[in-house]
């Protein structure tokens, strides 16, 4: 006899664990205790991201990053070296920040540690190395942009924004060729090996000496705040509008929907997460079950706020065979209008506010989970108990918030759809489909 | 014996109709990882049903007795956990990570699919599911540069007929012929607390957890038969050099070179495992050294260039995989990493071969660091080896491993007559694709 659907008792309240915080020379050392968890997560976190960083040699920051791997003597030594204590570099260019780091083996923390403080700090940087990792990154760039989903990405920022925006994050194949070993040891030396920068210790800290690893990593680097910005300006064009980006004879078309959306500190989160997650957060949201479990034309359909300290995307994903794209597109358009009109039900409502309240412990059961939201407060200067305010944030919304939100941040008019697919096949159907005026391009000419 | 002291707190219980329970602590407050694995997986499906246990994969979500087309997704996701399936060659799991008061909810969504599944199917769902997976197909395959690599290497590694010579996604024909009744026969035949491993992680007390389990899944009958596997014998070496050449739209040339060593599970496989490493695993490995930053002629992967394919049933691949820089010839690369990979047979250094042990160690503690990927790992030893603390002790394999053996292996595995290579070459200039 099979047991009927059960009910489920009130969740656990879950409060974020408080971390510890201590001041050590001209940085901040941020750190949570999970006893028993023998694999430390480590993150230097500097807010030189590729938002800063000069735009005559725009992908400094993402080439200085990789170029740290090269280690103190140069020609890779560091992951080796790191290799050696079962440890991890971890390390990563946003808009907002320049993390680096490492996964440990807590009993391996300090040694480990000091592997991180000496490629931070007193990396070789020679011209060899760096003009190999650009090299590498430059063939890359177009290795990466072969998957059709990475081209129509990399090709948004260039649709919504002038400026630094424009160009993506790792630098584009003509501006990174201007990039040279000299800036990028000008670069490391004023924005990163002269900041103390914060580090974020998460693991089994029984008889780990916060202080000490402090001192080890900060040494005299002075507290370097986060520098100021200038919100960009929009790319020209008419709105909306839609680029393909030609791929003949592909099988499937890669689709970006994106416009723009506030930044990170004018949005009110749960509100902005909320509509997010309704329309293509989950599984089960709208445009996935419309795209994918109705009309079967996807493998998955989603969409997401891309939200930085001076500005912010909106972005709708998908990857769709071929006839169907015209109507992807037309359909998801048709979804956020409706979200739009109708607001979300009751169903959804309740969907929002329980999966980002009692699914906490689920979020937060890793070491590397805990760092990323411990990054991310030190990066966006959020409260300690930034994740309970959150939690807070959604145990309030209403219906009306979510109608409200969706009406604010969801732009259907100022959509900016990005196609890498064949054009052949869907300039045509694309040209009927309501969402602007269709241009084609060559995917080589984009960054030339 | 056992290398971390949460082993000691592994427990295990069969209940009366085979399914088996195995239950461990989690280093983290709340939380509860359910990961139940079937021992079916694609070695089961025949030619002419190929991609049918993957395509079934799909259709266990898509409702059952008393549960509707979707609700798993949505019960978990509302719960703010995590929630998937995989199909291999060897196995099926359906997992679930979520907050510790749900555990039962979700003891029940399984325990609904596995005894009343083909309650809930309909030819609608089918045809749907069927058009979702071939357009996964389509994504992770056929509009991907290099996609089709797997299924390439796998035609030639074994023979026509053998149950491992195709690839889990299948082939878009065989998709099209998957009828109604075969999908309720497989759930017959397969999805059965007799063929099934349920891994739990959480810090509730296993006595309870147990309890629980009996209460949801003690009265699904076992099967009245179990399937019978097919025989995936096979003896010897590939039989090379043997090499599949496509000219498509690449970006740069492929190399993918194959080479059969033993099945998982067999000391052999740990030997080849700790050679591949040294090989290409980490930025101390010597492709990475040689070919990426002495010789320049392959693209930076980081260090990813080597791993072991692991099929418990049969011989494993070794794979070994590089891009070529600009201005390099896929022949060029190709040479270079044949010759790379000779090196082997002439020797391996001590250092080499802790540098080795140490990355295949920390990615294994990595992956048990987290309530998913623990009940992972318990559910493949368990399944795979009837041995769930083998999950914790599996690093110790290495530890007796010496260079002799490397080397001694590779004299007689890294051998041209062993050897498999599939070859993408980007199509000349002018001409565009068909």
């Amino acid at each position: 006899m099979l047991q009927t659907r059960p009910d489920l008792g009130a969740p656990t309240p879950y409060t974020f664990p408080k971390p510890r915080r201590l001041t050590v020379g001209g940085g901040t050392v941020v750190a949570i205790d999970v006893p028993g968890q023998a694999f430390a997560a480590v993150r230097l976190v500097h807010h030189a991201g590729g938002a800063t960083e000069p735009h005559e040699s725009m992908g400094v920051a993402a080439l200085t990053n990789e170029a740290l791997e090269d280690g103190v003597q140069g020609n890779s030594s560091l992951p080796p070296a790191l290799e050696r204590h079962g440890a991890e570099w971890v390390s990563r260019v946003t808009w907002d920040s320049f993390v680096t780091g490492v996964d440990a083996p807590v009993n391996r923390l300090r040694a480990a540690t000091a592997l991180l403080a000496e490629a931070v700090r007193t990396p070789a940087l020679r011209d060899e190395d760096v003009l190999r990792r650009r090299d590498q990154i430059l063939e890359r760039f177009w290795l990466d942009a072969s998957v059709p989903s990475t081209l129509a990405t990399r090709a948004v920022g260039g649709q919504l924004f002038t400026g630094r925006y424009a160009t993506p994050l790792s630098g584009a194949p003509e501006a990174l060729k201007k990039v040279t070993p000299q800036a990028v040891r000008d670069f490391h030396a004023s924005s990163i090996a002269a900041a103390a920068g914060t580090l974020v210790v998460v693991g089994d800290l029984t008889g780990v000496d916060l202080e000490e690893l402090g001192s080890a990593v900060f040494g005299d680097a002075a507290a370097a705040p986060a520098p100021d910005r200038t919100p960009p300006e929009p790319a020209p064009g008419e709105l909306p509008r839609v680029v393909v980006l030609d791929r003949p004879g592909s099988v499937q078309s890669a689709l970006l929907m994106a416009h723009r959306a506030p930044s990170r500190p004018e949005v009110d989160l749960p509100r902005a997460d909320g509509i997010s997650d309704v329309l293509g957060g989950m599984f089960t949201s709208r445009l996935n079950l419309e795209l994918r479990e109705r009309l079967g034309y996807t493998y998955g359909a989603g969409c997401r706020f891309d939200l930085r300290r001076d500005s912010g995307v909106f972005l709708i994903s998908t990857q769709v065979d071929t006839q169907t794209t015209a109507h992807s597109l037309t359909a998801s358009l048709a979804e956020t209008e409706r979200l739009q009109r109708e607001g979300v039900t009751e169903g959804e409502l309740s969907a929002v506010r329980e999966s980002n309240t009692v699914g906490l412990p689920v979020s937060y059961s890793t070491a590397r989970s805990l760092a990323g939201a411990l990054v991310e407060m030190v990066v966006h200067d959020l409260p300690e108990d930034h994740i309970d305010r959150l939690r807070a944030g959604f145990e309030a919304l209403t219906a009306d918030d979510l109608a409200e939100a969706a009406r604010r941040y969801l732009r259907p008019e100022e959509m900016v759809t990005v196609i890498a697919g064949d054009a052949a096949s869907l300039e045509g159907p694309l040209s009927e489909a309501g969402a602007g005026p269709v241009t084609v391009r060559d995917p080589e000419t984009l960054w030339s | 014996m056992t290398t971390n002291g949460a082993a000691r707190r592994v427990d295990q219980f069969t209940l009366e109709n085979g399914l088996r329970l195995v239950t461990a602590p989690a280093s983290t407050p709340q939380v509860a990882a359910v990961n139940l694995w079937y021992g079916v997986g694609s070695r089961f499906e025949v030619p002419g049903r190929t991609g049918f246990a993957h395509l079934f994969e799909h259709l266990m979500f898509q409702g059952s007795g008393n549960v509707a087309k979707g609700e798993h997704f949505d019960a978990v996701e509302r719960l703010g956990g995590d929630i998937n399936a995989s199909t291999s060659t060897d196995r099926t799991n359906y997992y679930e990570t979520v907050p510790e008061h749900a555990l039962d909810l979700v003891l029940w969504l399984e325990a609904d699919r596995m005894a009343t599944l083909r309650e809930g199917m309909t030819q609608e769902v089918l045809d749907n599911q069927r058009d979702v997976v071939k357009n996964e197909r389509r994504q992770r395959y056929d509009n991907q540069p290099y996609g089709t690599a797997l299924e390439r290497i796998l035609r030639l590694a074994y023979p026509e007929g053998h149950p491992y010579h195709h690839a889990t996604i299948g082939s878009m024909a065989d998709l099209d012929d998957a009828d109604l009744d075969y999908v309720l026969d497989f759930h017959k035949r397969h999805y059965g607390p007799d063929n099934a491993v349920l891994t739990i992680v959480s810090n509730l007390d296993p006595q309870d957890v147990r309890e629980r389990v009996e209460r949801h899944f003690g009265a699904i009958p076992a099967r009245p038969e179990a399937a019978e596997a097919p025989d995936a014998a096979l003896a010897g070496l590939i039989g090379g050099p043997v090499a599949e050449h496509a000219v498509e739209t690449v970006p740069a040339p492929g190399v993918f070179l194959g080479y059969r060593v033993a099945p998982y599970g067999e000391r052999d496989f740990d030997v080849m495992h700790l050679a591949s490493a040294v090989l290409g695993q980490g930025q101390g490995s010597r492709l990475y050294r040689r070919l990426v930053l002495e010789r320049g002629l392959a693209a930076d992967d980081g260090g990813a260039a080597a791993d072991l394919l692991p099929f418990r049933y049969t011989p494993s691949l070794m794979l070994v995989n590089m891009i070529a820089r600009e201005g390099v010839s896929g022949d060029e690369l190709e040479a270079a990493m044949i010759e790379e990979i000779g090196t082997l047979a002439e020797g391996v250094s001590d250092e080499e071969l802790e540098r080795a042990r140490a990355v295949l160690e920390r990615d294994h503690m990595q992956s048990l660091s987290h309530p998913s990927g623990l009940a992972d790992a318990i559910g493949s030893c368990t399944q795979l080896f009837g041995d769930p603390e083998l999950a914790f002790t599996w690093p110790q394999r290495w530890s007796t491993v010496t260079a002799e053996d490397v080397v001694d292996l590779a004299k007689r595995l890294l051998v041209p007559e062993n050897r498999l290579s599939v070859r993408f070459d980007p199509e000349p200039v002018g001409e565009p694709a068909a």
